[in-house]
């Protein structure tokens, strides 16, 4: 087993068979939870769920800090704030317009669109890593974070870092045959995607399940979300 | 060996464990801000103080009885089954250290319902049976006397033939045919008793037909505190028998903040509410009766020491009700009434709700959280605060007598009431 | 009789001494050899400078026999050979160094070509290199390729008996090559996978690029060794760094500018080929250095991204055209459909088992109700 045979190896079946595992496990996940049941609510609305959940999606979307009643919170959570939006950003911007993967999503969508020019990937790429290793430095020190933080949580921030930080020397050409460096950057995304129906991860689904509750519940009752 | 405790505790979880509880368990990605949120947290520090880790035990049924992979990490040994002692351990944190005020939800990156799932979460412990000694003997008071501060019936009509009396105002009892009911609470009647004579007279004022009963005469609902279900339908189902039996339209809630969120946004999916009877909040009808002319009020009548308002976690931010106290401060003391900050819906909860202020073990917990609003209280330099909520009032005169802080406390009907012309 | 050095034998034919050191210092320059420098520094090289290495092998050594065998392939590779971009050093080597053996190339053919081969292999027994095109396979004992009633095993095993080195020339004696690409019907592998012997070197491409091959034989013929490999045993001075290393078009890289199709502007003002499927990055090769035709061009250059065809199952590493991050194996809408379909399937049983579970829960505490109301405290179910 050489290196080229192992980049084709992951390439193709590790990275095929990973894709099988995330796709049928996330549909399970989330019909497991649809079916638990749900109840309606019955009491009268004060004001209107559509603009609460509205409220609530653009309050997510705009920088939390600098709506006004956040800062307090803020203040106390400003790693977690900052690091934690900037490595989502990074993380966005990186996986949608990086010139390798939109090259995957072309494979599997047919089509593809602009890349940003390297250097841009390159600083959006390196503020996701050290975002990712404030947050750990945060979750290792944080007296909450820490108890909060099981077994899991560590796995989940392992597999996130790992594609990040192959990702990164590959695309640099740093340290590494590319070939070599390429397998691990593919072998820990399958990682990552065998890992997401079972841990945490999963959020960037259920994020819009607890956001619209949320959003509709306050805007039921006519306050702001 | 799993005992009866934890496996009604179990149960309850599991009936309680729809698609909207696992969808938020399952959203949360352990980011710890919610901490920052709490105000038990800010003050006291204790990281068990976090809203999501009190969620732990409706989280470990939900994960090691419903998924696959809650059933692995059991299997691993990377995580216990829920214990009686795990029941103690936690029951001293969702009731003594929090209010349910929901504020985490506020600041959840997520938008996850913390302060609902902890309300969950007390459900399994009150089928348990692990609940406070305090909170547990009020509720029984509630359930056997008709008052969790044990005031039976007799004494009740006392008491309103003494308010009566002493305020000269006219409180109508068990007035068949009358348009709405008004329920209030035994801490009303017995430590403000103004507040229910400010209430009467305005109503008096306001042309509106009202009435009290003698048997749905408790608002407040230590069965919901507790999150009894049973006993909170029972507790409500008073107050709705005798809104029945009166034939009343309308069900006026005086100021308490869980008895509003109970019968206004519970009820209706707990139980058979009578229809076509409307719930309204004591606040929002007096507004409303200003803004329909049906009182007058003295603009300006509170100008002079700056009065400040203090916004409660169910009526406020739970219940919408936010516009309407201020625009009625706005007529009273135009000049001197200033907000303190954090306010509306991001307001810091008194520290007193959802069931703490009765419980004698919370009291330091209560103080400490206290203090911050102490310091609220001192950046606007507040002569007097109002309210809308006798247990948060209760709460403020006990801790201002405790930390000997010279502010004067009013409800907003007492208020409304002395600048009525 | 002493047998005539290549010095001698190219005297012979006329070579004057200058020309054969211009020759050598060629030859030394083809090679490849690590420590010749491009140019040489006056003084800084201690011993004797390349062109003298040569010259001393040359004028010592006798001339190289080598046996030139095919298997599954296309002679691409001799193709490539006879009309490499240096005639002169494909002249010398299948001329001048000798060839005693090639079944495409040499005029004998039939049964005297066989039995030319076999005297050959006798004579020249531990002394002559194995030259290999094309993969053997395995399938069937090898009948799927037979030379003169012989499976290609057979014919392998017997050349490389006595063989002093085996080059494999080739993708397909190599790895394998097209032969092997999936599902690879004659069991196709490359040399290394039958020879465990001897020392074999792998001169992989599609063709080899010649210069590599006779630059190999070289190195043998002066230095009587291989030359030094990689893990894929290729010759390290032509297999040291990837076609993206040395691309010509690696600035178009680095800034990000792709092609995105041939025939866009991007492909006219000669941005990088990344996007189009080039496999520059992982290919290693000395294409972009040494190039084709007398260092005319190579495929990158000419708009056409590398294909990997120096890379073991270069056939089988997804489409030629397609990136090369794209996943090899796709799911397509029916499989998706299944797999969410399963995965749905398996989520309505586990949620059957929780809603018995949920029944049985509420059944307990209704249970528990009732038991409440017998001890005489459920009001509302007595008034109600």
């Amino acid at each position: 087993m050489n290196w080229t045979e192992i980049m084709n190896f992951s390439r193709g079946l590790l990275l095929h068979v990973s894709m099988i595992i995330f796709v049928a496990g996330m549909s399970y996940r989330l019909v497991r939870v649809l079916l638990l049941g749900w109840q309606r609510d019955r009491a009268t609305n004060k004001g209107s769920k559509l603009k609460g959940v509205i409220v609530n999606y653009l309050k997510g979307l705009l920088v939390l800090p600098f709506i006004p009643w956040v800062r307090r919170t803020f203040r106390h959570n400003e790693l977690t704030f900052i690091a934690g939006g900037l490595f989502h950003l990074s993380l966005f911007v990186v996986l949608a317009f990086g010139t390798a993967h939109i090259m995957v999503w072309k494979s599997l969508w047919g089509f593809g669109w602009k890349s940003l020019p390297t250097p841009v990937l390159a600083f959006f790429s390196s503020v996701g890593i050290i975002s990712m290793i404030v947050l750990l430095i945060n979750r290792l020190t944080h007296p909450v974070l820490k108890l909060l933080t099981r077994l899991p949580v560590w796995i989940n921030w392992l597999v996130v870092f790992l594609p990040m930080i192959t990702g990164f020397i590959m695309a640099r050409h740093l340290w590494f045959r590319y070939e070599v460096i390429f397998s691990l950057h593919l072998i820990s995304v399958s990682l990552l995607l065998i890992w997401i129906p079972l841990g945490r991860i999963s959020h960037f689904l259920f994020y819009f399940f607890s956001k619209t509750i949320h959003g509709a519940q306050a805007g039921k009752r006519a306050v702001t979300p | 060996m799993k005992s009866q405790k934890t496996r009604s505790a179990i149960n309850t979880y599991l009936k309680e464990t729809g698609g909207w509880v696992a969808s938020q368990l399952e959203a949360c990605t352990r980011c710890g801000i919610c901490a920052e949120a709490c105000h038990f947290y800010q003050a006291l520090s204790n990281p068990e103080y976090a809203p999501i880790w009190k969620l732990e035990p409706l989280r470990r049924v939900y994960e090691q009885r419903f998924t696959v992979a809650g059933k692995l990490k059991l299997a691993l040994g990377l995580e216990k089954k829920l214990t009686d002692s795990d029941l103690e351990h936690w029951s001293k944190i969702v009731y003594e250290a929090c209010t349910v005020c929901n504020k985490c939800a506020h600041v959840c990156p997520m938008g996850i319902q913390l302060g609902p799932l902890i309300h969950e979460v007390r459900a399994g412990m009150a089928a348990a049976g692990v609940v406070p000694a305090d909170l547990a003997e009020a509720t029984e008071k509630q359930k056997t006397i008709g008052s969790p501060l044990g005031l039976s019936d007799e004494m009740w009509r006392e008491r309103i033939d003494w308010i009566t009396d002493e305020w000269e105002v006219e409180i109508p009892v068990d007035k068949a045919g009358a348009e709405s009911l008004l329920v209030f609470t035994s801490i009303e009647i017995m430590k403000f008793p103004d507040n229910l004579a400010a209430v009467a007279r305005i109503l008096n004022r306001a042309g509106e037909n009202w009435t009290v009963s003698s048997t749905g005469r408790e608002v407040v609902n230590f069965g919901y505190f507790e999150a009894d279900e049973e006993l909170t339908r029972l507790f409500l189902y008073r107050v709705f028998k005798a809104a029945e039996e009166l034939g009343v339209r309308k069900i006026i809630i005086s100021e308490c903040g869980h008895a509003y969120e109970a019968f206004r946004w519970e009820a209706p999916n707990m139980m058979k509410v009578p229809k076509g009877v409307e719930i309204v909040h004591i606040s929002e009808y007096i507004h409303h009766l200003w803004k329909t002319g049906r009182i007058k009020l003295k603009e300006g009548a509170f100008d002079g020491e700056t009065i400040t308002f203090h916004d409660s976690c169910k009526i406020q931010r739970r219940g919408g009700i936010i516009k309407q106290p201020r625009e009625l401060l706005g007529v009273l003391a135009p000049k001197s009434f200033r907000e303190m900050t954090p306010n509306r819906e991001q307001s810091m909860c008194c520290g007193g709700g959802g069931g703490v202020i009765s419980i004698k073990e919370a009291d330091s917990n209560r103080y400490a959280v206290f203090e911050m609003k102490l310091e609220q209280l001192r950046e606007v330099q507040a002569g007097a605060v109002c309210m809308v909520c006798s247990n948060c009032r209760l709460q403020f005169v006990d801790s201002l007598a405790h930390f000997n802080f010279p502010v004067k406390v009013h409800g907003l009907a007492e208020l409304v009431s002395r600048a009525l012309v | 009789m002493k047998e005539k050095t290549i010095y001698e034998h190219l005297r012979e034919k006329g070579l004057s001494r200058r020309d054969f050191m211009k020759l050598c210092g060629t030859i030394a320059g083809m090679m490849g050899l690590e420590f010749v420098p491009p140019v040489k520094a006056p003084g800084k090289i201690p011993g004797p400078g390349p062109e003298a290495v040569v010259a001393q092998a040359l004028t010592t050594r006798p001339k190289l026999p080598i046996i030139w065998l095919e298997f599954q392939d296309c002679a691409g590779c001799s193709e490539a050979i006879s009309r490499s971009s240096s005639p002169l050093l494909s002249n010398l080597v299948l001329n001048d160094l000798a060839i005693e053996y090639h079944e495409t190339l040499m005029a004998a053919a039939g049964f005297q070509a066989e039995k030319a081969k076999e005297e050959c292999l006798k004579k020249y027994f531990g002394k002559y290199v194995l030259v290999v095109e094309g993969s053997p396979t395995l399938a069937d004992d090898g009948i799927y390729c037979t030379v003169a009633g012989k499976s290609n095993l057979e014919l392998l095993k017997e050349a490389a008996a006595g063989a002093a080195a085996i080059i494999a020339t080739g993708n397909c004696a190599c790895f394998g090559g097209i032969p092997a690409a999936r599902p690879n019907p004659t069991g196709a592998v490359g040399v290394t996978d039958l020879i465990k012997d001897k020392p074999v070197v792998n001169i992989p491409g599609c063709p080899a690029i010649p210069e590599v091959t006779t630059g190999t034989i070289l190195h043998f013929l002066i230095l009587g060794e291989l030359p030094k490999t990689d893990h894929l045993k290729r010759p390290l001075p032509f297999y040291g760094n990837t076609v993206h290393d040395h691309c010509l078009r690696r600035p178009f890289y680095e800034a990000g500018k792709f092609a995105e199709s041939f025939d866009d502007e991007g492909a006219k003002k000669g941005y990088c080929l990344y996007k189009l499927g080039c496999k520059g990055p992982t290919t290693y090769n000395a294409c972009a250095g040494l190039k084709w035709e007398r260092g005319l061009s190579y495929p990158v250059q000419s708009g056409h991204p590398c294909l990997g065809c120096s890379e073991p199952h270069f056939w089988d590493g997804g489409g030629f055209y397609q990136g090369q991050s794209a996943p090899i194996l796709r799911l397509d809408k029916n499989s998706t459909a299944t797999l969410v379909g399963a995965g749905l399937a398996a989520g309505a049983a586990l949620a059957g088992l929780n809603a018995v579970k949920k029944s049985r829960a509420r059944k307990a505490i209704k249970t528990a109700a009732s038991e409440k109301v017998s001890s005489g405290t459920g009001e509302e179910k007595k008034e109600g």
